[in-house]
């Protein structure tokens, strides 16, 4: 059988309007240029307490990944990183619209994408788009898309785990477009098709003796 | 240092469990890349298709690199058979200490994820090393003089629960439950299917937990339970599973599960309790097994679930 490739793009960051603007939900791209990494610990420090990022990330680039890569100090601030890949991003829905407007970022690379509802009400209003990690174990490949680490920040506040990454990746990819610019999502789509098939599988199964509290929450809804 | 004849080296013992995690964490086993291909040859549906097909690829790419196989290298953990008979230089302590030191060795040589956090203060060590890290699961053999390492490296968000059902929820319940596990994790592809299912079916409430990860993570796929009760019951769970339509990721395809392997104990009379664990793309196993002579042989099945260990009379 032959392999139906997606529609592909090969994408220059820092992204521009006209970039984002073509990109649709299942549509495929590859990413070259500057991106840093941020997650709970970043994210927390950034957002919630207030410091100043350690470097310039607006002027650097507008494309973020939350992720904290496989990746070692080899020499004293030398760092390398083996292997890549994202963490799952509705977790970090609360930090998306401060991320967003105070560091002008236009894609967010994770596993998985964002929720409905942030996707809808913050990456629209800044004609952000939502990438996801396809796979999901495909470290080596994204490992591979990494040219240099730019610098590694924050490693003795947050631990090297949690540390922002500045990386300079060459076609850093295959990344799912998981929501577009104008809110559109990909696991929406996908998710309606699945419940039709979840409804028939979970036919004819009598419910438990003893329900569990919160049980009322049906297998159709998103857990988050 | 030399040790007497017979007795296996402290030294040996921290090669072969280096090697076990640089393996893991790189590699995957064949039986998992037959799984794959098998999920890729089969799939119908064109996106589904084309992700599998890089996991292949990034399969492939791993080994030539030797590079993890996935960003996210997972909490690395020991399962450790040990023969009635092994003697081991310095004893279990010792074995402990050359588990520890491998995988903080590891950790930085092939650069893993420093995965391992204090809980509350997340504090990070930075080796994967830390309280009850990395776990070390023990077993044993009888007639045996040997020691067997299996390295594991499994990720720890999504994809496990647990849940005490009662005598007449039935086969059902267990089917409910899974499914319910499924679509909690399986959207979006949070737990990284397809994945092979480990449901630990009854015991105390934590052996049925640590049946269902050993279930999934130290059975190759196609393996049954010598139960045919037992292993009718896999067979029907994989169906089950495959007809959610899940798919890798979550984007919708026919294989979200490669396998479902099923371990049962004995449990209370009044009750059923069951455990899911799941067991992802990131399939990373390794094991070798050290002889009382200090020879080393890896292989691709962990053979963990042996008569013995599943035994059901006293002897």
């Amino acid at each position: 059988m032959e392999t139906l490739r997606p529609r592909e793009w090969h994408l220059k960051a820092p992204l521009s309007q006209g970039d984002n603007g073509k990109l649709r939900p299942g549509d495929i791209v590859y990413l070259t240029g500057p991106t840093y990494t941020a997650r709970d610990g970043a994210y927390r420090r950034m957002l919630v307490e207030g410091h100043e990022p350690p470097v310039d990330l607006r002027g650097l680039t507008n494309v973020t990944m939350q992720s904290s890569p496989a990746g070692v100090e080899v020499a004293p601030g030398v760092y390398h990183v083996s292997s890549l890949q994202a963490t799952a991003g509705f977790r970090y829905a609360q930090y998306m619209p401060a991320l967003l407007e105070r560091f002008g970022v236009k894609a967010v690379i994770s596993k998985a994408g964002m929720t409905d509802e942030v996707r809808q009400r913050v990456f629209r209003h800044h004609g952000a788009v939502s990438l996801s990690t396809v796979g999901y174990g495909l470290g080596a490949i994204y490992g591979r898309a990494i040219e240099r680490v730019l610098g590694v920040y924050w490693v003795e506040e947050l631990g090297i785990s949690e540390a922002i990454w500045v990386l300079q990746v060459k076609e850093l990819g295959p990344l799912l477009v998981e929501g577009d610019a104008e809110g559109n999502g990909f696991f929406a789509q996908a998710n309606e098709e699945i419940n039709e098939r979840l409804a028939q599988v979970y036919q004819g199964l009598k419910p438990p003796v003893f329900r569990r509290i919160g049980e009322e929450q049906g297998p159709k809804r998103e857990p988050f | 240092m030399a040790v007497s004849a017979g007795v296996i080296s402290q030294e040996l013992v921290y090669r072969v469990a280096y090697e076990a995690n640089k393996r893991a964490a790189i590699a995957v086993p064949k039986d998992g890349l037959a799984a794959f291909e098998k999920a890729f040859a089969r799939e119908t549906k064109p996106l589904a298709r084309f992700v599998l097909g890089q996991v292949l690829e990034n399969a492939k790419l791993a080994v030539a690199d030797e590079r993890p196989m996935c960003g996210d290298t997972g909490l690395p953990r020991y399962y450790v058979k040990v023969g009635n008979t092994a003697r081991l230089e310095g004893g279990f302590v010792a074995l402990e200490r050359s588990l520890r030191q491998a995988v903080a060795d590891v950790t930085h040589d092939i650069q893993l994820r420093a995965n391992r956090v204090h809980p509350l203060t997340r504090r990070n060590p930075g080796n994967n090393v830390g309280v009850f890290a990395p776990n070390v699961d023990y077993s044993f053999e009888p007639d045996a003089d040997w020691l067997d390492i299996t390295a594991v490296h499994k990720g720890g968000l999504f994809g496990t629960d647990y849940r005490m059902l009662f005598p007449a929820d039935g086969v059902d319940g267990i089917k409910r439950f899974l499914l319910d596990t499924l679509a909690e994790f399986g959207r979006r592809g949070l737990s990284c299917p397809p994945v092979v299912i480990g449901v630990g079916l009854g015991g105390t409430k934590d052996q049925c937990m640590r049946l269902s990860k050993e279930a999934a993570c130290l059975r190759v796929t196609g393996d049954r339970h010598p139960d045919p009760e037992v292993r009718a019951l896999e067979d029907e769970l994989v169906e089950l599973a495959n007809r959610t339509g899940f798919g890798v990721m979550g984007v919708g395809g026919d294989t979200t599960a490669l396998d479902a392997h099923i371990e049962i104990a004995y449990t209370h009379t009044g009750g059923v309790p069951v455990a899911v664990s799941q067991f992802c793309t990131a399939y990373r196993r390794a094991t070798a097994r050290v002889s009382a002579g200090g020879e080393v042989e890896f292989r691709d099945d962990p053979v963990w679930f042996t008569p013995y260990y599943r035994r059901e009379g006293i002897g």
